[in-house]
């Protein structure tokens, strides 16, 4: 009786997580480079019931049970955002569709076999460095200039280049191409900047190892060996003058919200019958 | 406790102010020189709520944690310098900048005041007074120009006409057209920070205190004869860079994220309605 009670409001704050997800996904519709998160959620572990007080023991068995259900962890997916036109020189939008052999990844970037094996595809990101000198992963190119000219985020962190330093432009962006590639050129002469400039792209194997921080940035927490620049020839470009939209469905956003509702509904209305039962046994059994 | 409720609050702030730009632009849809403003969006700090070794169990694909967003916020405007269409006028007065450049005034009408910006060509010639007229914009700003290597304001003498050449190059011609006096040059200053420059009143752009002034912008000359140099055309007004079409587009999406805002507010609070009525 009791275990079903605290089942269902375990229920209730499962639901109240994916609610939160949803509507966290919601409010960032419009920021640009950002990824849409699922909550996923697991059945608290299994356990035997069996019978007490039963003279043969192994007759005793009931079942199995789960108690529960929690949010077990946040899926960021990294499928590819809607381009948006802007015509300013120092948005960048990245396209990133790496192949994979043998395997046709879908819209959010996964690929299921015949086995049911389940593959995501590599995603290729700015990189970028923090306040403290930590490498860190963005697909917001909405970046700008300081005033010493250092290529910084919306919300001031250095862009990397791919020797690892901070880029630097001197002077004006009007005459500023970047190529698809990410290298730094003159839009007239076609020769690249000064110190031959290039952005740096890192292709993770494993987006799953990408932990969202926020300001939309993404800390890798897997191991060095997913991490790598991304090679000529590998289906990643670099679009000027873009920026990448958020890949928040709005519709499935809105169903997914409501479905949240009800089920949290559902589970309220649980607990609410297991009070009536308790009620009922406390204290209108051996009434006389 | 109710995140929904907090990420939801976030937003709907974040898309109001949005909206306040984009209304900011429509209502300038008209004025010369106006440059169009956007916003810069961010999602909030995630917190990573950690979890313990336990549960790294099978089938789990995300390093250990859960992390939680708190919506979106407005990190910054920026100012979109792009050219405006050329409207004729035949005002000698009226300027228009072909090109990234600015026109540099004095906020505080003397020479020594702080510098400030403007693509408004519309100026007019203010009398001074003492006969002669003084170059200034709209509002009185005067105009500055440079003559022999140094700043002056442009006065142009009695009854005059003013003529600008597409260098810049400024002349002060008598009725009779026999007389011209040279009055230097307009000072013009390229663009190389726009993200730095501010919009003040009076369709002015300033630089903020603690910037240096010399980062954000650098006087250029005019090179008519270059293909896309800047060029000055006398007569001509630039007329706002605003295309109702786009803004329009962004004002039905940004309606839509806030009404979509709104149902995710109300839908949390229902959440916490059920919560609240537990023991009814």
């Amino acid at each position: 009786m009791i275990r079903g009670l605290y089942t269902a409001a375990a229920g209730m704050i499962a639901e109240q997580r994916r609610h939160d997800t949803v509507t966290n996904n919601v409010a960032n519709l419009n920021t640009p480079g950002y990824k849409g998160v699922n909550s996923v959620n697991r059945a608290f572990p299994e356990m035997l019931i069996s019978l007490m007080g039963s003279p043969d023991d192994t007759k005793g068995t009931i079942g199995k049970l789960n108690t529960g259900v929690f949010a077990e962890e946040s899926l960021i997916n990294l499928g590819q955002g809607d381009l948006n036109e802007t015509g300013r020189s120092q948005d960048l939008a990245l396209v990133s569709d790496i192949l994979v052999n043998g395997q046709a990844f879908d819209g959010s970037g996964k690929y299921v076999d015949a086995n049911g094996n389940v593959s995501y595809q590599p995603q290729a990101l700015f990189t970028v460095q923090n306040a403290n000198g930590e490498r860190r992963y963005t697909r917001d190119g909405g970046f700008r200039a300081t005033a010493d000219g250092m290529v910084v985020t919306s919300d001031g962190m250095r862009v990397l280049g791919t020797n690892g330093q901070p880029i630097r432009v001197e002077g004006s962006w009007d005459h500023v191409q970047v190529t698809a590639d990410g290298r730094l050129i003159n839009k007239e002469t076609q020769q690249p900047l000064a110190g031959n400039p290039a952005f740096l792209l890192t292709e993770v194997s494993d987006p799953n190892q990408l932990v969202r921080e926020g300001d939309g940035k993404y800390r890798y927490a897997g191991d060095a060996n997913g991490l790598r620049q991304v090679q000529p020839g590998e289906r990643v470009e670099i679009k000027q003058g873009y920026l990448e939209r958020s890949n928040v469905d709005a519709s499935q956003s809105m169903v997914d919200m409501m479905s949240a509702l009800r089920a949290y509904e559902a589970n309220q209305k649980m607990v609410q019958y297991y009070d009536r039962s308790l009620d009922r046994a406390v204290n209108d059994v051996g009434r006389i | 406790m109710n995140n929904s409720i907090v990420s939801a609050a976030a937003s709907l702030g974040a898309l109001q102010q949005k909206l306040d730009v984009l209304a900011d632009n429509i209502a300038n849809v008209n004025t010369k020189g106006y440059k169009r403003k956007s916003t810069v969006f961010e999602d909030i700090l995630t917190n990573l709520q950690p979890h313990d070794k336990t549960f790294e169990l099978p089938g789990r694909r995300t390093p250990l944690g859960f992390t939680q967003g708190w919506g979106a916020r407005v990190v910054g405007q920026q100012i979109d310098m792009t050219q405006g269409a050329m409207q004729q006028t035949d005002s000698d007065t009226d300027l228009a900048i072909a090109g990234n450049a600015l026109f540099e005034v004095r906020s505080g009408g003397t020479l020594d005041s702080p510098r400030a910006f403007t693509r408004q060509g519309a100026f007019q010639l203010s009398p001074t007074g003492d006969g002669d007229r003084m170059l200034t914009t709209a509002e009185g700003y005067p105009v500055v120009a440079s003559s022999g290597g140094a700043d002056t304001f442009v006065r142009v003498p009695g009854n005059y006409e003013l003529v600008v050449g597409a260098d810049g190059s400024l002349t002060a011609r008598s009725p009779d057209g026999n007389e011209s006096v040279a009055l230097g040059t307009l000072r013009l200053v390229q663009v190389n920070k726009p993200e730095l420059l501010q919009a003040v009143a009076d369709n002015l752009y300033g630089v903020p205190s603690d910037v240096n002034v010399q980062d954000v912008v650098a006087n250029v000359a005019a090179s008519p004869d270059q293909p896309g140099g800047v060029a000055i055309r006398q007569g001509f007004l630039e007329e706002s860079n605003v295309s109702l079409g786009d803004e329009m587009a962004d004002l039905v999406n940004v309606q839509r994220a806030y009404q979509l805002s709104a149902r995710a507010l109300s839908s949390g609070d229902q959440m916490s309605q059920m919560a609240a009525n537990l023991r009814a």
